[in-house]
């Protein structure tokens, strides 16, 4: 393609090679199993599931995602007066990828679907979404509309569903904590 | 030379909604912007004529998010001068103080926001936002609601002030008027923020006047044209406040415009307060029926935070038969490909945030 010509006998033969010079330079040394690391390893996998799971839950990053009218109180949420950073909410993240949960505010256009989509795509697993206000939740005031989808959860799976046009951010914050409940197991989720 | 084409949004932090964005760049130069609108758009006019009058207040106060009380405003009064309805004495006052109070919160958002998109979001921020919520609070206090408030009857209001309500106001003014010159302090011996926005975004007279700008990006560039002085309504003719206007037309005018409005606002408010007549004030009732419109064709303007919003209505007796915004946020963002060219790609979301669009104002 570049004009890098492949030779796949070459790299065969090249690997052989390094293998083998692995092999020769552990000639004589016995490799003995360290009990002490062994069972340091079983701990620290049992640990770590809960300490994992203890860091996700206290550390949930919601997505810098407005549409409509809602995204006004996401901004508050994300101000000084709900303060949702001393709960691990840190302050909305402008990439998909560094983002754990996404919160749809606001009405989803049938042109919107597939960019919703694709950020959804782009957020690494595991990851959430809250459904903030009437219009994500069912179509809200726009449920005679006919560019207007009745609900995101018929596009992506939705784990917290608020009520409200707009929810107050207090809501949000309490949306928020459910997430965590879920994410640790005290409520029973998909 | 070639020129890079790159895409923006329709989802990023500085669109202020869902704006996608193509622009052409050489080097770092703006070449070229292509606005694509249409990400929000859900129809409101048309669902509007399968509803009643005042069942429609709802989805106006939805165009403009960040001043809903300004569209439910507008929207109510063009169905006044289509029934022929005058608005009592003391609801005019009442109207004109939660106008100016929503005014003051949302040129608090776009500071807040403006704040954000030029990386001064610790601070700016949090300081618009934390003020803004105030003036939210005692508009929850007037109208019940903290965002959507829906307030406006034909005739008048939902209901009249609250009791002490004017000692909460003048306690809220005072403090805002004491906070203004130190947004004023931090904003403007910012080094980044004066570099973002002195010199850069120009729109001269000329070029305000051909595109049709309205509002703070119209007067920022020298044009002294407010509907609250040169179309008077309400009792704004009343009241002594002065439209601010300033003559660069830069990035810098208008966010000293929004400043010096905020300042007026406040003024405003105090005033309207002061001078209230005692009354009734609320207005007719929502079931009200009817019997004919008087004005078939009713077109009214309004200076809402954004510019000058008109609303053309024809009207049947029940419902609207068509109506037809003009909204000022699309007429100013039809700006942005003229102003933005030449500039670098680093000031295009400076510009954009000082037009101040509401993209469900655009699409609607």
């Amino acid at each position: 393609m570049n004009g890098i010509d492949y030779d796949g006998q070459e790299f065969e033969n090249a690997r052989k090679e390094m293998d083998k010079l692995v092999q020769d330079s552990l000639k004589g040394r016995e490799i003995k199993p360290n009990v002490l690391f062994a069972k340091l390893s079983d701990l620290s996998k049992g640990v770590s599931g809960k300490l994992v799971n203890w860091s996700r839950v206290n550390s949930v990053w919601p997505l810098q995602f407005g549409l409509a009218c809602c995204a006004m109180e996401l901004m508050d949420f994300a101000s000084s007066r709900v303060d949702a950073e001393r709960k691990g909410f840190l302050m909305l993240r402008p990439t998909p990828r560094q983002a754990d949960v996404m919160v749809i505010a606001g009405w989803v256009t049938k042109s919107m679907i597939p960019e919703i989509k694709r950020m959804y795509e782009q957020m690494a697993k595991p990851r959430y979404v809250i459904a903030y206000g009437e219009c994500a939740t069912c179509g809200g005031p726009w449920w005679e509309s006919y560019n207007i989808i009745k609900g995101i959860d018929q596009v992506l799976p939705v784990d917290v569903f608020v009520a409200g046009c707009p929810p107050k951010p207090e809501n949000l914050f309490g949306a928020m904590i459910k997430l965590q409940k879920k994410l640790g197991g005290d409520i029973e989720g998909r | 030379m070639a020129l890079t084409r790159i895409n923006i949004g329709p989802v990023h932090p500085s669109t202020h909604g869902v704006l996608r964005l193509v622009v052409d760049l050489d080097g770092d130069t703006v070449v070229d912007v292509d606005t694509r609108i249409g990400f929000l758009h859900r129809g409101v006019e048309k669902l509007v004529e399968n509803r009643k009058y005042m069942q429609c207040p709802p989805y106006m106060e939805k165009l403009d998010y960040a001043a809903p009380l300004s569209v439910d405003e507008l929207f109510v009064a063009t169905v006044e001068k289509a029934l022929g309805i005058e608005v009592k004495e003391r609801a005019q006052y009442i109207r004109v103080v939660l106008l100016e109070l929503q005014r003051i919160a949302s040129h608090l958002l776009w500071l807040g926001t403006t704040c954000n998109d030029l990386g001064q979001l610790t601070t700016g921020f949090m300081w618009a936002f934390m003020d803004r919520d105030l003036v939210l609070r005692l508009l929850e206090e007037a109208t019940g609601s903290r965002m959507f408030y829906v307030n406006m009857r034909l005739g008048g209001l939902v209901r009249d002030l609250p009791a002490g309500f004017d000692e909460h106001a003048n306690k809220l003014l005072d403090y805002l008027e004491k906070r203004l010159p130190r947004y004023e302090r931090f904003i403007e011996k910012n080094p980044v923020f004066i570099e973002r926005m002195k010199g850069v975004g120009i729109l001269s007279k000329e070029d305000a006047l051909d595109l049709g700008v309205t509002g703070q990006i119209l007067r920022a560039s020298g044009v002294d044209y407010d509907v609250r002085k040169d179309n008077t309504y309400y009792v704004y003719n009343k009241l002594h406040f002065s439209s601010k206007h300033a003559v660069s037309g830069d990035n810098f005018a208008r966010y000293k415009v929004r400043m010096m409005e905020i300042g007026e606002s406040i003024r405003l408010v105090r005033e309207a307060l002061r001078t209230m007549p005692e009354g009734d004030a609320v207005g007719m009732p929502v079931k009200l029926v009817m019997p004919n419109a008087k004005n078939r064709i009713s077109i009214v303007s309004r200076e809402v935070p954004r510019g000058e919003e008109l609303m053309y209505l024809v009207a049947d007796p029940q419902s609207a038969y068509r109506l037809s915004i003009r909204a000022p946020t699309f007429i100013n963002l039809a700006a942005l490909r003229h102003i933005a060219r030449g500039c670098r790609i680093a000031d295009l979301f400076a510009i954009t945030s000082t037009l101040d669009f509401i993209m469900a104002d655009v699409d609607r």
